[in-house]
């Protein structure tokens, strides 16, 4: 009889732990509690400075996570969207710094064409931040362009083709500039990503141009993901590429819009830490990378296709950037910091199998 | 059909034909290239790069991949440079590395063939692991070795001593990849996983070898990246996972599993690697240049393999109908009269 | 005084309930060949993958030399003397020869872990010696011909010193003189004393094989006896002789005259020959041959999945240019694939994902590529009514969830809400229990007689003399034949598909 109750206990709690797994809230309850427990350690974390400081790094991950998102419900990967970072900062600076050291640029392959002695190209026109946003964009356009139609007509592993084109666009970033920052943006630039207060709620600095644009495109793309057509044909790849096909799905036409729709998010995420860290930093992607992937895949979206939400991947988020703030206001050295980072990855992966298999076994 | 049967002797022999093109494009570019004195410095360069392309052969011959190659070379090299501040005996220091970083390569094992986690996560995840734990271990501090770690310089029957190292590694992995049962087995499983584990072969133990024989290459390309550079940095292996890819492909090595060899595919991928950054640093193209360029060849390289992939696929396809020409459809002799 | 090695005794198996063997006693005699012929789906692969240790039988036993015999696996029947040579080649194509004889249990030398390859390849030599294959035995499986990697496949059965040696239409991708090599060596084994069961449809090649002759028909052994008792017609009639009950509609609408479908002169290379068909609204056409015939391939061509050399495809009297599966959607064609699991569902999506999507386009708001979701809803609700599909909530429960004849009208629902013009199915009633295939049957009727044109693919003769108005045989990639329904004769179709082979 107690070998019979504690089984049934123990099938409760199995049932339990598996309910809570399955949840897609799991990621939202441990935010929660890793706020609430850190504000018993470190009360400075609810500071409104801290908050606000919490959301500018929000926005521009969110942006580029999503992205990521997409590409992930096709069973597809994208590793280069750090270097899209990289590169369009660059471009994008080329376009309107308002000055340029000889010293420091002569050696640059843009120097002359696009950066001279008293500014970038366009430092002083009217439509010098439109063409250098429009660039950016299109920038991270081409190179989608570019892994979509490598992974859907040439059938080269995605993680290879976008690794591939990490590589390569990461070493253009640091080539046009000779590994120099592009300093001295214009203010109407670095505006983006200014905080400001709304009228008549003083003390609460939280709102910036980085969250509307952030919080447009999450809201656009979760309507795509779960209204359109678009959305529709994308869970559809991700769960047969086949079975799409042979439905009517143009599959490969697919496959290359979302490839350029992710790098176009980079870019855009590029916008927001470009005029954040108000200088075209040809390095400013690299360690954005574990990050993306971690807060996706631990958000719930599925290494293995088919399965993604923009919510799971707001959550995916938050929880990385609270990560993040942990570790630096409990002033964690930053080689624990590389060791937790690969940990998430790695419990994310973990997560996502262990998920996968209790889903297969409900049937 | 005409025209697959000609491209495919081509891409069976793109690595002979990209060294011989590379090599004459070089020669005639930079006469200085073409010296002995260059060859023997390419070969002596490629050794570590060529430790890492070994194991990251038998890895792509099931069809994963390992990222994480270059945290293990970081791995050996701060356990051997922690045990050398510590007044520890050299050789003590080298094989505690060498464990150390083989140890890294059965977490891989663990989470990819057990657990059975995506390889590429997997090794994107260790690697940055890796890092943290070498960080960790250094402090973050730059060592510089005492001269009894100079042993790259040395020769071993007129050999130097990486290249001879490269030379047992590239030996014992031709025997183990050819002429053992396991590494048939390895390539079978490469080939066909379905298939293999029908026949009943342990694709657990399989899978998992693999991902421990490229930790114990990383960790003797880290013993000898270091001896090299005399100084133990947070810099080392930094992406060179890249140039051990490159090297495998290159040499004929397939990413969708069991095509390639080491001898003589591998070796000519890695001196063609060595050979086309060699020629770039004659020409004094920019570094930065330079890492494009060699992204271009993966591109080149994973490019001509999925192609060859695609013309393999279509051979394979069984026809339905015996055309003219053949000894025609089959046909029963008529069957014995019906009584 | 008869020596008998294998005896089954009332061997049944049923899959989901669905009963595919029933009853079968048969035994075999040590040293004899013994030719197993039926329709496909008879029941003859089942019989032999419970004799090999694939799939256990749900009733009744096997005894081997007497004794009971019970395999859980493959390895269990191979260590039984058991060899099986299945019709797909189960080879490592980058492996030597002399490797995949030896792949699970290489013999090494000394004490060295290495292997011999001198030995393993005298050894291999001597397997290949058996099958009259003279190519050195360390040369790669792909560089074999279809025909010599079938012989290697034969010669790896031999190498576990087998008893019972079970062919399972080897001959299928093998040339005649390939054919003959294979007959001379089965008749050595023969001679030797092996225990050959030989399965083909190829009716001429077994009576020349056997010493006896078994023939299932809807999982009952109907007929046995010794070779003598037997001649092709026999065979043929015995294969085919059921009766009739009422397992299908009768049909509500006649065809029209009007073309809705024409293929004209199509061929691809290895592929299809010099094919014309042409397909009328309201027709029910049956395509009928044996399995590698070339009927799928041609379906897939048609969809646009495949490209073809010559010819030319009329839709509603257009020629069709560039053919896209998306582009035939669009004008009006749907294909039910042959393989559901694969291509033509996505089993983790849910049944009301899965019945949407080749729809989709058409409920989708010219303006931001909206999906109208409610009218949509109303659709998928409307679909699973019609076709009654059991499931308790289509917006919830995935597909793989469902049994084989709801997930079959998953599929068929899918096409029926893009309100096609032209309807391919291909064995749109494999692995669906009895009932399900009637109501399967009433669906094809009812689109039929909406106005359809439907092109039905099928190796049952019996589903497709019940439902087509015109049937056309298929074999070697070309048209063999064409009956109307007035002519329909199961024997005369059956006959001319077989006509190749029987001679």
């Amino acid at each position: 009889m107690t070998v019979a109750t504690q089984t049934s206990g123990m099938d409760r709690a199995v049932s339990f732990g598996k309910r809570v797994l399955m949840s897609e809230y799991l990621i939202l309850y441990l935010c929660i509690a890793m706020f609430v427990g850190l504000y018993l350690v470190s009360p400075t974390v609810a500071t409104p400075r801290n908050i606000s400081n919490l959301l500018s790094n929000m926005w521009p991950l969110l942006v580029i996570a999503i992205g990521q998102t997409f590409v992930l419900i096709i069973a597809g990967i994208d590793l280069s969207q750090g270097a899209v970072v990289s590169l369009t900062s660059v471009v994008g600076a080329a376009f309107i710094a308002q000055s340029a050291q000889p010293i420091v640029f002569s050696k640059s392959p843009l120097w002359d064409i696009m950066l001279f002695e008293d500014g970038a190209i366009l430092h002083d026109s009217a439509f010098g931040i439109p063409v250098a946003i429009f660039a950016m964009l299109g920038v991270g356009l081409l190179i989608g362009a570019f892994n979509g139609i490598a992974v859907a007509f040439a059938r080269i592993p995605p993680f290879m083709v976008t690794l591939v084109t990490s590589m390569f666009v990461g070493a253009l970033a640091i080539y046009v500039v000779k590994t120099e920052n592009i300093i001295d943006l214009p203010d109407a630039f670095s505006v983006i990503s200014d905080d400001f207060a709304i009228p008549g709620l003083d003390g609460l600095e939280f709102f910036s141009i980085a969250m509307v644009i952030a919080i447009s495109i999450a809201v656009v793309a979760h309507l795509v993901l779960s209204r359109s057509l678009f959305g529709r044909w994308l869970f559809s790849i991700g769960h047969s590429p086949r079975a799409a096909l042979v439905s009517g799905v143009p599959v490969k036409k697919v496959i290359v819009a979302t490839y350029m729709f992710s790098s176009v998010c980079a870019a855009a995420a590029s916008i927001i830490y470009t005029a954040r860290v108000d200088q075209g930093r040809p390095t400013l992607g690299a360690p954005l990378l574990l990050d993306i992937i971690a807060a996706v895949v631990i958000g719930g979206t599925s290494l293995f296709g088919g399965r993604g939400k923009i919510m799971w991947t707001v959550f995916g988020v938050v929880f990385l950037v609270l990560l993040g703030n942990a570790l630096s206001l409990l002033n964690v050295p930053y080689f624990y910091v590389a060791i937790v980072k690969g940990s998430v990855i790695l419990l994310a992966a973990l997560l996502d199998v262990v998920r996968r298999r209790v889903a297969l076994q409900q049937v | 059909m005409t025209s697959n049967r000609l491209t495919m002797p081509i891409l069976r022999n793109m690595p002979a034909i990209l060294f011989v093109l590379v090599f004459v494009l070089f020669s005639v570019l930079d006469e200085r290239f073409f010296s002995l004195d260059n060859f023997s410095n390419i070969v002596e360069t490629s050794a570590f790069v060529g430790l890492l392309a070994v194991g990251m052969t038998a890895v792509l011959l099931t069809g994963g991949i390992d990222l994480s190659v270059g945290a293990t070379m970081y791995i050996t090299a701060a356990v051997v440079g922690t045990l050398l501040q510590q007044d520890v005996n050299y050789i003590v220091a080298i094989l505690a590395g060498i464990v150390a970083g083989t140890s890294w390569g059965f977490v891989n094992a663990f989470l990819i063939a057990k657990v059975g986690l995506v390889p590429f996560v997997a090794t994107l995840a260790t690697l940055t692991v890796g890092r943290g734990i070498g960080l960790l271990l250094t402090e973050s501090r730059q060592f510089i070795l005492p001269p009894v770690m100079a042993y790259a310089a040395t020769d071993v029957f007129g050999i130097p001593l990486p290249v001879f190292v490269l030379a047992i590694v590239v030996v014992a992995a031709v025997l183990f990849l050819r002429y053992t049962a396991m590494g048939r087995q390895i390539y079978a499983m490469g080939n066909d996983i379905e298939a293999a584990k029908k026949a009943g072969l342990n694709v657990v133990r399989l899978t998992g070898s693999v991902y421990v024989i490229s930790g114990f290459c990383a960790s003797l390309a880290g013993v000898i990246a270091i001896s090299q550079q005399g100084s133990i940095s947070a810099g080392i292996g930094e992406g060179v996972e890249f140039r051990a890819i490159a090297a495998a492909v290159l040499g004929g090595t397939s990413l969708f599993g069991g095509i390639g060899n080491v001898f003589p595919g591998t070796v000519i991928g890695v001196l063609l690697v060595q050979m086309i950054s060699t020629g770039l640093v004659y020409l004094q193209v920019d570094l930065y240049l330079q890492d494009m360029v060699a992204a271009s060849v993966i591109f080149f390289a994973v490019l001509i393999d999925a192609q060859r992939m695609r013309i393999l696929g279509r051979l394979e396809r069984r026809n339905i109908r015996v055309e003219k020409g053949d000894t025609g459809p089959p046909k029963a002799k008529p069957a014995p009269a019906p009584s | 005084m008869t020596d008998l090695i294998l005896q089954f005794q009332g061997i049944e198996k049923a899959f989901f309930g669905v009963p595919v063997l029933q009853g079968i006693d048969l035994d075999v005699e040590r040293g004899t060949t013994v030719g197993l012929v039926g329709e496909n789906g008879a029941g003859k692969s089942t019989l032999m993958n419970i004799l090999g240790g694939v799939v256990p039988p749900t009733t009744g036993q096997m005894l081997l030399d007497g004794k009971p015999y019970r395999p859980t696996d493959p390895r269990e029947a191979d260590d039984a003397g058991i060899a099986f040579i299945h019709q797909e080649l189960n080879l490592f194509t980058n492996l030597s020869i002399a490797e995949n004889f030896f792949i699970s249990d290489f013999p090494t030398s000394g004490r060295l872990p290495l292997l011999n390859r001198r030995d393993l390849n005298r050894r291999a030599k001597e397997y290949l010696a058996l099958v009259d294959l003279e190519v050195s035995p360390d040369m790669a499986v792909e560089r074999l011909a279809p025909g010599e990697r079938q012989l290697v496949e034969v010669a790896k059965a031999l190498s576990t010193d087998a008893g019972i040696i079970i062919f399972d239409e080897p001959t299928t991708s093998l040339t005649a003189r390939e054919t003959e090599r294979l007959f001379d060596l089965i008749g050595r084994l023969h001679d030797d004393g092996k225990t050959i069961i030989y399965i083909s449809h190829i009716l001429g090649d077994v009576l020349r094989l056997s010493d006896a002759v078994a023939v299932l028909r809807d999982g009952n052994l109907v007929a046995t006896g010794a070779r003598d008792e037997f001649t092709i017609d026999r065979m043929i009639s015995s294969m085919v002789g059921r009766d009739i009950e009422n397992l299908f509609p009768a049909r509500t609408a006649a065809p029209t005259d009007d073309l809705m479908l024409e293929v004209r002169n199509l061929s691809k290379a290895g592929i299809s020959h010099q094919i014309d068909i042409q397909l009328h609204k309201g027709e029910v056409l049956g395509v009928f041959g044996l399995m590698g015939s070339g009927r799928s391939e041609l379906a897939e061509i048609i969809f646009g999945l495949e490209d073809f050399d010559e010819g030319e495809i009329l839709i509603d009297g257009e020629v069709a240019k560039s053919l896209s599966p998306t582009s035939n959607i669009k004008g009006g064609m749907a294909f039910v694939t042959e393989n559901r699991r694969e291509e033509g569902l996505m089993m983790e999506a849910t049944v009301s994902d899965n019945l949407s999507l080749a729809a989709l386009p058409e409920y989708t708001s010219r303006w931001l590529k909206r999906v109208r979701s409610s009218p949509l809803a109303k659709s998928v609700r409307e679909t699973v009514d019609i076709l009654s599909i059991k499931v308790n909530d289509a917006f919830r429960n995935e597909a793989k969830g469902l049994s084989g004849g709801n997930q079959q009208k998953v599929v068929l629902g899918k096409w029926l809400m893009t309100e096609p013009s032209i309807l391919i199915i291909d064995e749109p009633t494999r692995g669906v229990d009895v009932g399900a295939k009637y109501e399967i049957y009433e669906i094809i009727d009812q689109i039929a007689a909406s106005g359809t044109a439907v092109l039905f693919i099928s190796s049952e003769i019996e589903e497709l003399t019940g439902m087509c108005d015109r049937i056309i045989v298929m074999g070697q990639g070309e048209v063999l034949g064409s009956f109307e329904r007035a002519d329909f004769d199961r024997e005369s179709i059956i006959r001319t598909a077989f006509r190749e082979y029987a001679a």
